[in-house]
């Protein structure tokens, strides 16, 4: 009894989910879609060196870092673009762009000279 | 006219040469000139034959009475003398420069010493061998009994002559050929000072000796019993210096035929004056594998070559050493590789190991301490820097993922700002800064 009221909650949620997550605009969507990318990258990584040892540890971190940082700053891009987000509503979109752009180049410059 | 001149010339070079060659010196380090003190002159004759031996092996033996008013063992600053035997127990006072301390500091500038007491030993020879860490019984009147291995004679004696086989295991020490027949010793026992960890019991008595006065009624455990009682020992000091401390003067002499104790004394005299087991280290090189320079660093993780020739004086020549536990270090605070030398039969030492994968000033050391020769202390310091950053592996196999993960990060976010940028900005209702972007503009309004 709770079990199968327990999976049809999981359903219903899951549906209300999907159907809110539609209601999304594409541009937020995109940066999601990026963001699961890097993740997923970031995850492969983890498990070849797992098969493979960390022999050359600086280039696994620096790999690994690139897509952890990378994840990051894309959520932080789509926290501030969110229209729904009222507490960076007073940020203009060409400056939280700007700041992912310059951060993204900071990040690499550092993920370049680390990856040996 | 001309043999005359050959005559000077031959002597002037003779005159020139002799006192490099009669004088202990780093390259021959055989003792040569001997001052032998002793209580009574007519010792050369009853221990004739230990010094005859000595004189055979080329030593200059100089007796005097120990109370001779014009003994000195330095004069200006200088030694006369490599080596110092006191056959002289009973001396209460030396006579000229010679005291206790002149004495010790003799040895402590690296010579050697030969002292013998026996039952009549005085104050002054037992601070000697106190000094040197032994300690001769305290009762003034004990010797050495055993009632069990003694020697035997025509009258039955109080047992104080007593027959000790009980040698040190040393080749070095007591020659190659074993002493056959016992060693026959009249004399007092001593303990060795257990703080002192440079002195040897080379012959100790056997389990049944004990240290008491023979002519008296036991009536106390003596102090001194078994094998505990050292009848021979010998000091090796730090700086090389040696020392035998022998508890009978009689041990010397000529009175015991048929006894182990000639060659006892003759091997023991051919150890104490550096005739044997005296070592040096010469040709420390080391170089990468596969060079023959050395050079003035290594690098982490270089591989490297060391040898170093060893040689054990004869009492004539150079010999090359054989031994298989030679270790050299390569330390820095504490050895970080402890390697065993493999040696060419022919003195040369050598061994090869990589460098470990730790940079700063290391040393190759070779500490070498073994019992009866003298200890080797050598030590070279080497740098050991890291990699250049040019050393560094490139492009590694295995790290291919981990570059095409980060390239595509990097790569991917370019065709990303592009699109989104279009999107959101081309899309916005706001300034669209992309592409309508006045520098011109910006400026002045800042």
């Amino acid at each position: 009894m709770v079990k199968s009221s327990g999976s049809d909650d999981a359903r219903a949620l899951i549906r209300s989910l999907r159907v809110a997550y539609s209601a999304t605009p594409t541009t937020l969507k995109i940066i999601d879609l990026y963001v699961c990318f890097a993740v997923l990258t970031a995850l492969i990584q983890a498990v070849y060196m797992g098969m493979v040892g960390s022999f050359p540890f600086n280039s696994f971190l620096s790999g690994e870092l690139s897509c952890i940082g990378t994840a990051v700053l894309a959520v932080c891009l789509r926290i501030q673009v969110n229209k729904e987000n009222k507490e960076f509503k007073d940020l203009p979109l060409e400056r939280a762009f700007a700041d992912f752009v310059l951060c993204n180049l900071v990040l690499h410059l550092v993920i370049m000279n680390f990856l040996g | 006219m001309a043999t005359s001149g050959w005559f000077l010339t031959l002597t002037l070079a003779l005159v020139s040469v002799l006192p490099l060659c009669v004088a202990f010196s780093a390259e021959s380090p055989t003792d040569r000139r001997i001052l032998v003190l002793v209580d009574d002159l007519s010792i050369r004759s009853s221990h004739s034959i230990f010094f005859d031996s000595l004189k055979s092996r080329g030593f200059d033996l100089d007796f005097k009475l120990a109370d001779d008013k014009r003994l000195a063992l330095q004069r200006y600053g200088k030694y006369l003398y490599d080596g110092l035997i006191l056959f002289s127990p009973s001396i209460k006072s030396f006579g000229g420069s010679l005291n206790t301390a002149a004495v010790l500091d003799f040895v402590d500038s690296g010579h050697d010493l030969i002292l013998s007491a026996d039952e009549t030993a005085s104050d002054l020879i037992r601070d000697i061998a106190i000094e040197c860490g032994i300690d001769f019984d305290e009762d003034q009147s004990s010797v050495v009994i055993d009632h069990i291995s003694y020697a035997v004679s025509e009258k039955e004696g109080d047992h104080t002559l007593i027959a000790s086989d009980d040698f040190i295991r040393s080749d070095v020490i007591l020659g190659e050929k074993k002493i056959e027949a016992p060693v026959l010793f009249r004399g007092i026992g001593h303990s060795l000072n257990a703080a002192n960890s440079l002195v040897l019991k080379v012959l100790s008595a056997s389990p049944s000796a004990y240290s008491a006065n023979p002519n008296s009624e036991l009536s106390s455990p003596p102090s001194l019993t078994g094998t505990a009682i050292s009848l021979v020992s010998v000091v090796q000091a730090r700086n090389n210096a040696r020392i035998v401390i022998s508890g009978s003067l009689d041990l010397f002499s000529n009175r015991y035929e048929k006894s182990g104790n000639e060659q006892f004394v003759t091997e023991l005299s051919k150890w104490v004056f550096h005739e044997r087991g005296h070592l040096k280290a010469v040709n420390v090189k080391h170089n990468k594998a596969g060079e023959k320079a050395e050079p003035a660093m290594y690098r982490i993780n270089d591989d490297l070559e060391y040898s170093v020739e060893i040689y054990e004086w004869s009492g004539t020549s150079w010999k090359p050493y054989v031994a298989d536990d030679v270790q050299v270090q390569f330390y820095m605070m504490s050895p970080y590789v402890l390697r065993t030398l493999s040696h060419d039969q022919k003195g040369r030492y050598s061994t090869s190991f990589k460098v470990p994968d730790v940079y700063g000033v290391f040393q190759f050391k070779v500490e070498y301490q073994k019992l009866g020769y003298t200890s080797l202390s050598l030590s070279k310091q080497i740098p050991v820097r890291p990699y250049k950053h040019n050393e560094y592996e490139r492009f590694i196999k295995a790290a291919y993922p981990y570059y095409g993960a980060s390239f595509s990060m990097h790569h991917l976010s370019v065709p990303q700002i592009a699109g989104q940028s279009s999107i959101y900005l081309l899309s916005s209702d706001r300034t669209n800064f992309l592409w309508n972007f006045d520098f011109e503009k910006q400026i002045s309004e800042l």
